[in-house]
């Protein structure tokens, strides 16, 4: 697959929130300004393209050779773990006004699925580096793009009449299988 | 424990911890190792044993095209049939077909697709169609028998006539010509490898 | 703190009145992705249930001992212990349910629930507590998962954990088994229980609490 395609496949056709479910609690709780939508979509894409790389890393460069491949899954979320932490130290340092809109995402993120799910996914569709890399990509600009449609319309539902006992978490979900329907309609582009 | 400072305390737990973890994981995959795959070889028996006719034993013999798998009878060293694991896109994502093949890779003897993600109810219907009652499976079972050669084609409202013709799946038509797509692109490996590795042509 | 109730209900509570998915909208990666057959739902259950019971039990026994600084790093690597194993059981024992589950089993390590209870309740309670409080929760998960399963089988597939029961007049829905259905159902299941919780509405709930919808 090329590269062209793979980014397009993560990110619309089989885009990680509307069609693996991946990232849904950021997706209901962070989607309700377009604003912070962003911020929370642009973080989690820089946190997924470094995740990426250095699980890929992790697991083709020491746990294949060591045979330690059961230690998979402890290692993936311990390094997520770090990394958002160091990543989240690094921007403070640096600078200020990325950290004031970036920060007090960052600290959702460790819990994300998203992020762990695109490191299990790259292993097991067996990518190389570039394309996990890639794939790292498209799956975070896929996930800032759902976010955003959605606190667009959520935005606007602030003053739609929705009845009564769909407010708050029924009608988002209602929304947000709309959502995937219409993304469905990228089906077989790739 | 309390007479140690914090990050003493600190970093022995998490060490502790981790340690812990480590060994009962490494207990636990030694137990577990053998039975998984044991279950992966099971499978892949299963498979080869669906696409290719009769066969006692098989070998499995890396190429350039990847893994060919060369089934014989008891007593015999005259190939019955070789198989291959076929991957490229769907209408959504992967597919992986395991491709059974006639020892002179001129006909197909079945073909089985092993993972997929197409849209369920009409391209799920390259594995299974439960929608026909008499045969669920006619769509994989016109490929036993078809051949190969110039190449596979999909057809679609009309019963095929000619021996490389495929019936295409109505509202499916591109998970359909996906899958000839792929078969035909990774036989034109095979028959390149197999006759590198001294096979007949 | 929640020493004062009884014992029945930490059990209880997790089942409908804090349940996890209704209540507090945790853990929806897996109620949405693998409930498009029961089956599924339910191991999928069972998985949760396991990992959140066994790693409650250990930090609940561990909790004076792991300093305060480090106990989510602590917290995270017992649960994806317990993760593992119970993924390598299901890819030993039980093949079919752990390929039709595929890479949602390891998700389970970032499943909000688990580390939300470790952090709300078993960090803070005995053991005997925090295993009422996880069965319950792991009960209460189960139970959505099964539901969600149980109707989008029906109406996707005509099936009940794999059972044709629908005859032959009937097609599928397809929808119902692909991702917005997944969403559709969940999105009228919360609005169904906001409606059964509102003691205003003509079925009068036992509680007068209102839930909301904690997004």
């Amino acid at each position: 697959m090329s590269y062209f395609l793979l980014f397009f496949s993560a990110a619309i056709v089989n885009n990680f929130v509307l069609s693996y479910f991946l990232g849904i609690c950021p997706f209901v709780g962070v989607s309700k300004k377009v604003s912070s939508a962003v911020s929370m979509g642009m973080a989690v894409t820089f946190v997924m393209l470094i995740t990426a790389v250095v699980t890929w890393l992790i697991y083709h460069l020491i746990l294949v050779p060591f045979d330690l491949v059961i230690l998979q899954y402890v290692s993936f979320i311990l390094v997520i773990a770090s990394l958002v932490q160091l990543v989240e130290m690094f921007i403070r340092k640096v600078s200020k006004p990325l950290y004031d809109t970036l920060g007090i995402f960052l600290p959702l993120i460790t819990t994300n699925c998203a992020i762990l799910g695109l490191a299990l996914f790259s292993v097991l569709r067996d990518y190389a580096f570039l394309e996990s890399v890639v794939f790292g990509l498209g799956a975070g600009a896929g996930f800032t793009l759902a976010l955003v449609i959605m606190a667009g319309i959520r935005e606007e539902l602030e003053l739609a009449p929705v009845p009564k006992y769909f407010q708050g978490a029924g009608i988002t979900m209602i929304v947000a299988g709309g959502l995937a329907l219409a993304f469905m309609g990228f089906a077989g582009m790739i | 424990m309390s007479k140690l400072n914090l990050s003493t305390r600190m970093i022995l737990v998490l060490t502790l911890i981790t340690v812990l973890s480590g060994g009962i994981l490494s207990g636990w995959d030694s137990v577990t190792k053998p039975k998984i795959a044991f279950h992966r070889l099971e499978a892949l028996k299963a498979a080869i044993g669906d696409v290719l006719p009769a066969h006692d034993n098989y070998e499995t013999l890396e190429t350039d095209a990847g893994t060919l798998y060369v089934a014989t009878t008891a007593g015999s060293d005259e190939p019955v049939g070789i198989a291959f694991t076929a991957v490229g896109s769907g209408f959504q994502g992967e597919l992986r077909i395991m491709v059974g093949l006639t020892p002179d890779l001129t006909q197909l003897t079945g073909i089985k697709v092993l993972e997929q993600i197409e849209t369920p109810g009409l391209g799920t219907k390259i594995v299974v169609d439960p929608s026909n009652k008499q045969n669920p499976f006619w769509w994989p079972e016109q490929f036993k028998g078809a051949h190969v050669s110039p190449e596979l084609v999909v057809i679609k409202n009309v019963k095929p006539t000619k021996k490389n013709e495929i019936q295409g799946i109505t509202g499916a038509t591109i998970s359909s010509v996906a899958v000839t797509d792929i078969l035909n692109a990774q036989i034109i490996q095979v028959k390149k490898a197999w006759t590198a590795k001294g096979g007949p042509a | 703190m929640s020493s004062k109730i009884s014992p029945l209900a930490e059990f209880t509570k997790g089942i409908w009145k804090d349940n996890p998915v209704m209540a507090s909208l945790l853990g929806l990666c897996p109620v949405l992705a693998v409930t498009n057959a029961a089956m599924n739902g339910l191991a999928m259950g069972l998985a949760t249930t396991f990992v959140l019971v066994t790693s409650s039990l250990i930090i609940s026994a561990l909790r004076n001992f792991i300093p305060h600084q480090v106990r989510i790093a602590g917290y995270i690597v017992i649960i994806a212990t317990f993760v593992t194993v119970a993924d390598r059981f299901l890819a030993a024992f039980m093949p079919d349910i752990s390929a039709s589950l595929g890479p949602y089993i390891p998700l389970i390590v970032v499943n909000c629930l688990i580390l939300g209870r470790q952090e709300a309740f078993s960090s803070k309670n005995g053991i005997g507590r925090s295993l009422l409080d996880s069965l319950g929760m792991g009960i209460g998960f189960t139970l959505v998962l099964i539901t969600l399963g149980v109707i989008r089988e029906i109406l996707g597939s005509g099936s009940i954990f794999g059972a044709a029961i629908m005859g032959d007049w009937f097609t599928p829905w397809m929808v119902m088994i692909l991702p917005p259905g997944a969403f559709l159902t969940l999105g009228i299941l919360i609005a169904l229980a906001n409606w059964f919780n509102d003691p205003s509405s003509s079925l009068t709930s036992p509680r007068s609490k209102d839930k909301g919808a904690a997004s």
